[in-house]
């Protein structure tokens, strides 16, 4: 592992986590420099995974900066008591100080009601940050919409884990100029396959993970069946790419992410649940019409 | 000239429910059962207009789940002769209220405020337009009279009103005509 932790770093990690039973394990993270919120959820989804199942679990970081980091996105509010590392987080808390590219901490959440209070929140801070209605309604849905999907159909033991950021560059790709906020959810459910094949009337739509995810980004396409339902992911994934950004599914061993005019499909390493990660640029046009 | 009828007005960003950010089904659904229960209070004939103004954001769940089922339900009669309007500028927030619509197959009238001219927010079926236009042009007409302005037999004409009627987007009343007739009246509802 090296460089930036996102969630395709940790493939390698989810793969070995499979074959745990029991035994002390170490996270090695010490060739990561830095960690965007996609990096944040996965890690926290994979020591979730690995906490239970094993009794002893080690967090190996290195340098200043990602301890840091990890520190100040609430990372060890979560896992300070479950997870051994070498970092010293006392010290890290003395120097706490707030990142005003963190617009929503590393959160855990189980349930719809407790949504809007987080909704409200990020809202409050995109405002206060002077971001447009515009660019904070894109922002809330997503959160807000995905956020709804992972706490109906990803339900587990430890609910949902959701980050967002917002950098001074663009992240997603080459780093180059620009601005763009970053929303991470990982959820320990089911799927999003198996919660499809809950409706036969999808069975050929479902024979892999990757035509599952496909099909449930399609307008009306839900569980249930009922009329109205599943537009969210739909709608929520073309605002994405309006902007110019994208959203990526993960689910399982598929991969599905929606640009403005393409959706790229690919077969990856198996994720134990459901993982969104969209990227919305801001542009000069946006931050000045609002 | 249309006549006054019962209203009421409903702030959706002035209630107990987050006031100016709406997401969620579960929001949706606490928004959708106060609407309810101020339809239900309306005498027949009466128009609740739901005003979202106040509100900056309106997710597609929550926006499914308070005015898509809303809207069903009151196309499917679950409220009698009581109709909905939009109060709602045109918006971006009005996109997922138009999704949820259209995914539904219906429609509700939309108007900038109470009093201006009257749009429509979700699908409506092409063959019905022209119809609908004609009964808000009109204000209010006899069958008779709007199957001529639009060339059609009676039958086909009151067809086609019927079903905006159901859809909740024209009044639709049924006089005694001499000499032992029936007439139809459609009438716009904003």
């Amino acid at each position: 592992m090296s460089g930036v932790l996102t969630m395709g770093s940790l493939d390698p990690a989810f793969d070995a986590a499979t074959g745990v039973d029991g035994e002390p394990v170490v996270v090695d993270l010490r060739t990561v420099e830095f960690v965007e919120p996609a990096g944040l959820c996965a890690l926290a989804a994979l020591l979730e995974y690995l906490c239970a199942r094993c009794e002893v679990v080690d967090l190996a970081l290195t340098g200043r900066d990602v301890p840091a980091y990890l520190e100040r996105m609430n990372f060890f509010r979560s896992f300070g008591d479950r997870v051994r590392t070498n970092a010293d987080v006392a010290s890290l808390e003395e120097r706490r100080r707030h990142n005003p590219g963190t617009l929503q901490e590393l959160i855990n959440f189980h349930a719809e009601e407790e949504i809007p209070g987080i909704i409200e929140r990020i809202s409050e801070i995109l405002e206060n940050q002077g971001y447009r209605l515009r660019e904070r309604v894109a922002i809330c849905s997503t959160l807000s919409e995905v956020c709804a999907n992972a706490a109906e159909h990803g339900v587990s033991s430890f609910g949902a884990y959701a980050a967002v950021q917002a950098y001074h560059h663009i992240v997603s790709g080459s780093r180059r100029r620009g601005e763009e906020v970053l929303i991470a959810i990982a959820d320990g459910g089911v799927g999003v396959r198996e919660t499809l094949s809950r409706n036969p009337k999808y069975a050929e739509h479902t024979t892999t993970d990757t035509d599952a995810l496909r099909h449930a980004l399609e307008m009306g396409v839900s569980a249930t069946g009922e009329i109205g339902r599943g537009g969210g992911l739909a709608l929520v994934a073309g605002i994405a790419a309006r902007a110019g950004g994208s959203l990526s599914l993960r689910s399982g061993s598929g991969r599905v992410t929606v640009y403005e005019n393409r959706k790229n499909s690919r077969t990856v390493p198996e994720f134990p649940g459901t993982f969104v990660r969209v990227s919305l640029p801001r542009t000069q046009q946006e931050k000045s019409s609002g | 000239m249309i006549e006054e009828r019962a209203h009421r007005v409903f702030e959706v960003a002035g209630g107990d429910f987050g006031g100016k950010l709406m997401v969620t089904r579960r929001t949706g659904r606490a928004v959708r059962d106060s609407l309810e229960g101020a339809l239900e209070e309306l005498p027949k004939g009466g128009i609740l207009y739901v005003d979202t103004r106040g509100v900056e954001l309106m997710d597609y769940s929550f926006a499914d789940e308070s005015l898509g089922i809303l809207v069903s339900r009151s196309a499917s009669g679950e409220y009698g002769d009581r109709h909905l309007v939009l109060v709602e500028e045109d918006r971006d927030l009005l996109e997922n209220v138009e999704a949820s619509l259209r995914q539904r197959s219906l429609a509700m009238i939309r108007v900038d405020e109470i009093g201006a001219e009257p749009g429509i927010v979700g699908k409506v079926p092409d063959h019905l337009l022209d119809t609908l236009q004609a009964i808000y042009d009109a204000g209010s007409i006899t069958n008779a009279a709007l199957a001529t302005r639009l060339g059609l037999n009676h039958t086909a004409c009151n067809n086609r009103a019927t079903r905006l009627a159901k859809l909740g987007l024209i009044h639709r009343r049924v006089e005694t005509a001499a000499p032992g007739g029936r007439q139809y009246t459609y009438k716009r509802i904003a």
